[in-house]
């Protein structure tokens, strides 16, 4: 009997899989290592992070392990945070980037500012900090990010989408992924953004890919109709729309992709179909 | 309507842009549909009049959202430090550039550094540092000034007397370039609001605020205690952490009545819901001018209300209460792993780590003594979990 209900009982949780995997932090010579934080989850995340839990819950937030690595009076505070996957885990990391940071080969891609190192690697975004200017603690700050990105699991490398974006006036360092409401709208999501100076021009350039062509139409109608317009079904459909709210916005799609340009004026459209014909090709 | 059908850009011309532009939009128009009939609260001893809606920028990176909520009425936009990194900071900065300065409200957070879990300093928290994040918050904002500047995060009144960051925000505000200070809380509210509401220091608190908290009774007592002794009162989190009662977002709450809800406290001056959407915009300004709560409404807070929580907070309080001394912390979060994420394998690798084996409280007495701040029934939940121990990872993978 009681192994019927294990059995009942692990049938009715087995319906989804799982990579489940705690967090054991790496040791950093002369580092004492304290974890006296709880593991933060979903529902508890703002006792941690306050307000900014909020953008993180957008991008599939799991859970975030806490260590603090204390020496005397330095501490290093090293945070793990567990997204849903590797393209939710860029999109946080994303978020939190600036051009302006000095960019470092860790994980997939990091970068140290103002004693904090950042980086993601797989599903997983990391955050170290210290307050301490000291030299020695500073390095040893980057060894503990070196250590922590070598055991996470998963590859070290950037989005495949981001290759879509055509490189000429392509801004280094600025790609994003907006998991919900591209150019605030409900309707709009899971697309990558990337900003562009060309001469005088600066305009972004989102690419969202559908789960299947069919899907992609109908998402690009639905922006289509929200300004009032009736679509017509075609092959490959470009239109230029006055959002309300977002101005004048290029709009295209071909089989699962959607692009849309925002900050070109209406009589900009050369610009728009040279980087839209090349993103759909 | 009109049809269209155009394979470019370049083929299209103006001609199609105008008649787009001039169909009937089902976009809402946006631009200066502000009147009188806003509702506004005067925000304490500030005196600044402010609309019982705001915003809560937080992790909108869309200035056209914001530029909308402008439009719409709303005045008071709030950010942090640490929003975004600081791009929050930024993408507001870059808007409000080209407002008039005295046309809207800023309002900021920092946070000081090297705050301990229980919320108290250490030789981390420092003057120089919290004066050094709010002068790189002043340049991303692109502003003089702000008007209300939060020391993030407060949680234990002892930071309250803590003279190296009460000094700091003085000093800021007698320079101008704060204008009024307050600080935000969102763990042990009541005390801190309690305790702050005795002090002369500070003119805005920004508080945890909605019909989920179950220590409503000492947190309405500390609100009102701080309003009446002249300090404003914002509220945050008044969705209750999200737009929904559960996990699986099958049931959604009624983020009308849960704002409603929270202006019908008079103690509080506005709400800072936080927005992605324009048609969170669109819903959140329609309270603006309507504050009264439905019956219906007030009937979807009432169930809300009533809804069981799957989720520890990870308070620690019960660690003391537990006989055995049971991590018991880590055993709700398995028991959150399986029931609230679907996801047993996580929470039966987390139960074996913990080796306690299938029945943890095995040998204690049947009257459980540990006491839950949120009056989980911790017993019946470590038994229900701790089954997952005789489980092969094999059958949970």
């Amino acid at each position: 009997m009681y192994k019927l209900i294990l059995n009942i009982l692990a049938a009715c949780l087995v319906s989804f899989s799982s990579v489940a995997q705690d967090i054991s932090f790496p040791a950093l010579k002369g580092y004492k290592i304290s974890t006296e934080y709880p593991v933060y989850v979903r529902e508890n995340l703002w006792d941690f992070i306050d307000g900014a839990a909020d953008n993180y819950l957008a991008y599939g937030f799991i859970d975030v392990h806490v260590a603090e690595y204390k020496k005397g009076r330095a501490v290093i505070k090293a945070e793990i945070y567990r997204h849903s996957d590797n393209i939710m885990a860029f999109g946080i990391y994303s978020s939190e980037r600036s051009p302006s940071f000095r960019f470092v080969n860790l994980g997939s891609q990091g970068y140290i500012a103002d004693g904090a190192i950042n980086f993601f690697k797989g599903n997983y975004y990391v955050k170290i900090k210290t307050y301490s200017k000291k030299e020695k603690v500073l390095r040893a700050e980057e060894n503990l990010a070196a250590r922590i990105a070598a055991m996470l699991p998963g590859e070290a490398s950037m989005p495949s989408m981001l290759a879509w974006f055509p490189s000429d006036g392509l801004k280094q360092n600025e790609e994003v992924y907006i998991n919900e409401s591209i150019l605030g709208h409900s309707f709009l999501n899971k697309g990558f953004k990337a900003s562009y100076q060309v001469g005088n021009d600066a305009f972004s350039i989102f690419i969202i890919e559908s789960n299947s062509a069919d899907e992609a139409r109908k998402t690009a109608e639905t922006y289509i109709a929200s300004t009032g317009i009736s679509p017509v079904e075609t092959a490959e459909s470009k239109f230029v729309l006055t959002d309300g709210y977002n101005g004048s916005v290029f709009l295209a799609w071909k089989d699962r992709k959607i692009v849309i340009i925002s900050g070109l004026a209406k009589d900009q459209s050369d610009i728009a179909d040279r980087y839209t014909s090349e993103i759909l090709k | 309507m009109k049809n269209l059908n155009r394979r470019g850009f370049l083929k299209t011309g103006i001609a199609g842009v105008a008649g787009i532009a001039l169909s009937p939009s089902t976009i809402p128009q946006t631009l200066s549909q502000v009147t009188d009939d806003i509702i506004y609260r005067t925000l304490g001893r500030t005196g600044l009049r402010v609309p019982v809606v705001s915003f809560g920028v937080m992790r909108s990176d869309n200035p056209g959202l914001c530029k909308a909520a402008y439009d719409k009425g709303i005045r008071l936009f709030d950010t942090a430090n640490g929003y975004q990194n600081g791009n929050n900071e930024t993408m507001l900065g870059n808007l409000f550039k080209s407002y008039p300065r005295d046309s809207f409200f800023l309002a900021t957070k920092v946070k000081a550094a090297g705050i301990t879990r229980e919320g108290t300093p250490t030789q981390e928290t420092t003057a120089e540092d919290f004066l050094a994040k709010f002068s790189t918050s002043l340049s991303r904002l692109q502003m003089d000034y702000v008007d209300i500047l939060y020391v993030h995060d407060i949680s234990n009144p002892e930071m309250l007397e803590y003279k190296p960051i009460v000094n700091a925000v003085q000093k800021l505000k007698k320079e101008g370039r704060v204008r009024f200070i307050g600080f935000s809380t969102h763990r042990n509210e009541a005390a801190v609001i309690d305790a702050a509401a005795s002090k002369g220091d500070w003119d805005v608190i920004l508080t945890s605020y909605n019909f989920q908290q179950a220590y409503r009774k000492e947190l309405d007592a500390a609100v009102h205690k701080a309003a009446g002794a002249g300090i404003g009162i914002v509220a945050m989190k008044t969705l209750a952490g999200g737009g929904f009662m559960d996990k699986e977002k099958t049931k959604p709450i009624n983020t009308t009545a849960a704002i409603k809800w929270v202006l019908s406290n008079q103690d509080i001056t506005t709400t800072i819901p936080g927005m992605t959407q324009f048609d969170q915009l669109d819903l959140n300004t329609t309270i603006l001018k309507n504050i009264s709560m439905t019956d219906q409404e007030r009937q979807d807070i009432l169930i809300a209300s009533a809804e069981p929580g799957l989720f520890c907070s990870g308070c620690q309080q019960c660690l003391a209460s537990c006989p055995k001394g049971l991590a018991i912390p880590d055993l709700m979060r398995a028991y959150m792993y399986a029931y609230g994420y679907n996801n047993p394998a996580q929470a039966g690798e987390l139960i074996r780590e913990l080796g306690y084996g299938n029945d943890p409280c095995k040998g204690c007495t049947s009257q459980c003594a540990v006491k839950c701040s949120r009056n989980f029934d911790v017993k019946n939940k470590i038994a229900d979990i701790s089954r997952l121990n005789d489980v092969p990872a094999e059958f949970l993978a």
